[in-house]
């Protein structure tokens, strides 16, 4: 496993895009940072806010309209995300070789992924997002998964922040 | 269950010492050492990188600052060509099994390159 991992490592540092990277000057490293910090901000701003609404902040506002902004938002955040963040990975990507953070922080986004996938397909969510009133039992379900959500991304967001404490 | 080992996780992560490469303070103690550029300065990554080789025939990480306060001190890649001789002033990696420098200033020739501020006295 360890010398698979390493292998692929390798494989991104080798890389066109790693090459490219490394050629570009001072600020590039600088510059992949920034995209990627505003690709964290957009994902979990909008995650935190449609998470607290599904664990009973801010009932006045009805799901659907919390759900418009935040989706899309999280969605294109978590792509901006992903696209700096495994770029900045290419430039030196050997040098995370056993960094327990990034190697938290990878399976956690899968499982982030999956919770998405599993939330997209509760009744109760698409029964509100419908913009039916909640049926009994609906607000435990809806809160569980936010609450689920809430602690996946605050768990990728905090091994992504200590990577390069390690 | 997937909830109670994410936070499990998180608490691990919060009681976890602050360590690593961005402050000073997994190091130990300022030194110097003379040695050879074995590996040239690359100012591609978070931080600017260099090894050298001192007489003993220890490879040394040589860690700078980022990329471009490293460029603003002066040091480009190629400044300091490989197998010219260099000072390296900085803090020792606290680990004595890690043979990593975080760089105050690099002497070469009469040049000297003050990637930090030396310390106020």
């Amino acid at each position: 496993m360890a010398d698979r991992i390493y292998a692929l490592l390798v494989w991104l540092e080798a890389s066109a895009l790693g090459e490219a990277v490394r050629g570009a000057g001072v600020w590039a490293y600088g510059w992949l940072n920034l995209a990627h910090i505003l690709g964290i901000a957009m994902l979990f701003g909008a995650v935190l806010l449609l998470d607290l609404r599904l664990l009973g902040a801010w009932r006045s506002i009805p799901l659907p309209l919390i759900a418009r902004p935040t989706v899309p938002l999280a969605a294109v955040g978590f792509v901006i995300a992903v696209a700096s963040g495994s770029t900045m990975l290419t430039v030196n990507a050997t040098g995370y070789e056993g960094n327990p953070f990034l190697y938290a922080k990878l399976p956690l986004i899968g499982v982030g992924l999956v919770n998405v996938a599993i939330v997209q397909r509760l009744g109760a969510w698409r029964w509100a997002l419908a913009g039916h009133a909640p049926r009994p039992g609906d607000g435990a379900v809806l809160a569980g998964a936010g609450a689920t959500s809430l602690a996946i991304w605050l768990a990728v967001v905090s091994c992504g922040r200590m990577i390069g404490y390690w | 269950m997937r909830l109670s080992l994410t936070v499990a996780a998180i608490a691990a992560l919060l009681s976890l010492p602050a360590l690593g490469h961005h402050g000073w303070g997994g190091n130990d103690g300022e030194i110097e050492v003379t040695g050879v550029v074995e590996t040239g300065l690359s100012l591609s990554g978070p931080h600017g990188t260099m090894q050298i080789r001192d007489g003993e025939g220890t490879l040394w990480q040589v860690t700078l600052a980022p990329a471009p306060r490293t460029h603003r001190a002066g040091l480009r890649e190629g400044t300091v060509p490989v197998g010219a001789e260099v000072t390296v002033h900085g803090e020792r990696n606290a680990d004595p099994d890690v043979y990593e420098l975080k760089t105050r200033r690099v002497t070469h020739g009469d040049t000297h390159y003050d990637v930090y501020p030396p310390p106020r006295r």
